[in-house]
């Protein structure tokens, strides 16, 4: 039972994980455009506990992309130097579009281990009714 | 007479065995994503059954610390020959769901069997 109890942790923070990868998509979808910005990436660990592995998984603090940024050329653009370019971000919105779904499939299998781990324990404690 | 049924301490053994494996398999897919998370299970119910705790350490004194950790075949091990992500993450979704599949099978049936066995042990009584 303490099993199936401990389950329920490990799949609710890999669910709180994956959200918060989902925010940095996000966030790095909406600032696709905007001039210098470098994409978020979110790498996950292990959390540790006195010691000893918990199995539950956590969002490290974030780090930066740190790939060349693109250099845009609009000379009309308020950034733009004396040849004309400024620089983009480099945010690439087919990656994180796959990021997303991963995520989304990620979570999914999450919400699926917490679901079963509930209906075991349900089942457990069915036996005690009769 | 009712203390040692062997059919009620299997079925025990065997719902205590597919609630680890569970969390173990939800550790698995919470690490899905981890690099160098190596994917991990337990060893099949029929080999851990045999393998008693003989070995133990027993807590014989109320100020003794109990050893927690749980006996050994019922820690996990890492499960080797897949090939994983470039990150060195060997979790596989769709295994780890057919293995969840195959968890809650065996789940039931020891409940079931437990259930069933508690009904005729209850018909020998006589109904009230």
């Amino acid at each position: 039972m303490s099993d199936l109890l401990s389950s329920f942790s490990v799949s609710a923070s890999g669910m709180a994980a994956q959200s918060s990868r989902l925010r940095h998509v996000s966030e790095n979808i909406a600032n696709a455009d905007t001039p210098g910005y470098h994409r978020k990436l979110t790498p996950f660990r292990e959390v540790m506990q006195g010691g000893r592995m918990t199995g539950e998984v956590e969002a490290a603090p974030v780090r930066l992309d740190d790939t060349e940024l693109p250099e845009v050329f609009d000379p009309s653009h308020p950034m733009a130097d004396e040849a004309g370019f400024y620089r983009g971000s480099n945010v690439d919105l087919v990656i994180e579009i796959a990021d997303a779904r991963e995520a989304q499939r990620s979570y999914e299998a999450n919400l699926k281990m917490f679901d079963q781990a509930r209906q075991m324990t349900r089942s457990l404690l069915e036996i005690l009714r009769k | 007479m009712f203390d040692q049924l062997e059919i009620l301490s299997m079925a025990r053994g065997l719902a205590t065995h597919s609630a680890a494996r569970q969390s173990v398999v939800a550790q698995n897919l919470a690490q899905a994503d981890t690099a160098g998370y190596k994917a991990r299970d337990l060893a099949s119910f029929g080999e851990s059954y045999r393998a008693s705790s003989g070995l133990a350490l027993r807590s014989t004194r109320a100020g003794h610390i109990a050893d927690s950790t749980p006996p050994p075949a019922l820690r996990p091990h890492v499960e080797r020959g897949i090939d994983g992500d470039p990150n060195g993450n060997t979790v596989s979704i769709e295994s780890q769901m057919v293995k969840s599949a195959e968890i809650r099978t065996q789940h039931e049936m020891a409940l079931s069997v437990y259930r069933t066995t508690l009904g005729i042990l209850r018909t020998t009584l006589g109904r009230r």
